[in-house]
């Protein structure tokens, strides 16, 4: 299984390289006098720019996107996991888990500069307070001199309670390096090597990994300007963490709305937990056990700029 | 032998400033990295504007006029071609009104268009300065009801190019 996902994960960003968009800029017009051939001399077309809208949100489910923050905005993030649909717990007298809240997020990211954001949130499981640093080293351009957008991701969790044998016991650490193709203007892909670390294993079972490897990948389609469909999918290659031991990988379908300024995120997924961390290390729910949810992203962007002064500078 | 003020004048720093008065805030975009050439022998004066140039106050503006609006990946340029209806000798200095009538492109879509502005020789340097609306039906700009950013159905738009002559002896390509 394994294999078969990298494999696939390779073989997309290889057949993305090749898959260049064309461009449909049609000639104006039948002239073609001096003062045109001077003109389209003067104006060659800029391929050489960044590709704007892989993704509209800086998450899709659990991932993180490649789209950073811009300078002086900030994003706050609420983000819900209800309780199972398809337990006995769920059905239909808890409207399907509705009454049950499984994990609640509430945080903010603020862009320091274009590709430089600082993260702060909260979760419910496990009270992890998480900080984060995000930064772009490459954009994906227009012309494919560069085909792919890269951005590395850091996150520091803690859990400031429960009982653990000391502070550091607390921690919890995150390191990924996310890559992002837009193939056409209405499907982008991402892969994300991952390095997770829990200073105490999570969950706290003899035998289960502290420090593993994951790989995320997750696909966004547009099926409107202000509409898309996303999937996302994470898997730990931890030797603990399998399906024997009760384990399932996560993965998630959504729905995302933009509507300028707000992005909205409706989606059904078995990991209960919304923090990378802790769904890559602990998730035990399974469809096939009708462990599965509905939950939600809503994420707004406050901009600082000001048009008052930017009228000044320009 | 080149005849005086046949040569054609060029501009590679256009300024175009759009406006769009909208219900939360104004939205406005600055560009200064259009092109123009002006030949007064025929009085043809050509524009192309990159759309990806126009810069906006706030970063989701931009991306939304982009992405949602312009569509700039499929059509990355904004263009008009058009003739000066009057006769202006660029030889002497002065202030003429001008009322030029030409094909204007946005969003792929082409409009016959004729507008109004002025045009200033001063010393040899020629300043041309054009206000007028463009109106985003014309040019199939939808403009979405959920959006946040909400734009005017007409968009001001002002231009301004200061033009130097091109001795071109040599540029037939």
């Amino acid at each position: 299984m394994k294999r078969i996902i990298i494999a696939f994960t390779l073989l997309t960003l290889a057949v993305g390289l090749k898959a260049q968009q064309t461009d449909t800029t049609k000639k104006a017009g039948g002239k073609t006098s001096s003062t045109d051939s001077l003109l389209n001399a003067m104006s060659p077309e800029d391929k050489h720019q960044d590709v704007i809208g892989a993704f509209k949100a800086t998450r899709l489910i659990f991932s993180q996107t490649t789209t950073t923050v811009k300078r002086n905005n900030l994003n706050f993030l609420v983000i819900h996991r209800f309780g199972d649909m398809g337990t006995p717990t769920g059905g239909a007298r808890t409207l399907f888990g509705l009454d049950a809240i499984n994990d609640v997020y509430i945080g903010f990211e603020y862009g320091l500069s274009d590709n430089l954001n600082v993260d702060f949130g909260r979760n419910t499981i496990g009270q992890l307070i998480e900080i984060g640093l995000k930064y772009a080293v490459l954009h994906q351009k227009m012309d494919d001199s560069s085909p792919i957008a890269i951005t590395f991701l850091g996150e520091y969790g803690v859990r400031p309670y429960g009982s653990f044998s000391s502070y550091s016991a607390r921690n919890s650490y995150l390191g990924q390096a996310i890559i992002s193709r837009r193939f056409t203007s209405a499907l982008s892909l991402q892969v994300s090597p991952i390095y997770v670390y829990d200073n105490t294993a999570m969950p706290d079972v003899a035998g289960n990994d502290k420090g593993f490897f994951a790989l995320s990948g997750a696909l966004r389609y547009k099926v409107s300007k202000h509409m898309a469909l996303v999937v996302d999918y994470e898997h730990p290659f931890s030797s603990f963490r399998t399906g024997a031991n009760g384990f399932s990988d996560p993965l998630g379908f959504g729905i995302e709305v933009e509507t300028g300024g707000h992005v909205f995120t409706l989606n059904i997924s078995n990991a209960r937990a919304i923090s990378e961390i802790s769904s890559l290390s602990s998730t035990q729910a399974d469809y096939g056990r009708g462990q599965f949810r509905l939950g939600f992203t809503i994420s707004r962007m406050f901009d600082f700029n000001h048009h008052e002064q930017w009228k000044t500078n320009n | 032998m080149h005849q005086a003020g046949q040569d054609n004048y060029v501009c590679k720093n256009v300024k175009v400033n759009l406006f769009s008065s909208a219900p939360i805030e104004d939205i406005e975009a600055n560009s200064t990295s259009g092109v123009s050439v002006y030949n007064p022998g025929t009085g043809e004066l050509d524009f192309s504007i990159p759309v990806r140039s126009f810069h906006f106050p706030k970063a989701l503006m931009e991306e939304h006029f982009n992405s949602d609006y312009i569509e700039s990946d499929k059509f990355p340029k904004a263009t008009f071609k058009g003739k000066i209806q009057e006769r202006i000798d660029v030889t002497k200095d002065g202030s003429y009104p001008i009322t030029v009538t030409g094909d204007f492109q946005v969003h792929g879509v082409t409009q016959p268009r004729t507008i109004t502005g002025n045009l200033k020789v001063s010393g040899g340097v020629v300043t041309m300065t054009s206000e007028f609306m463009v109106k985003c039906v014309d040019h199939h700009i939808e403009i979405p009801q959920i959006v946040f950013h909400h734009i005017a159905e007409s968009i001001r738009v002002r231009v301004s190019a200061t033009y130097t002559a091109l001795k071109n002896n040599n540029s037939s390509k």
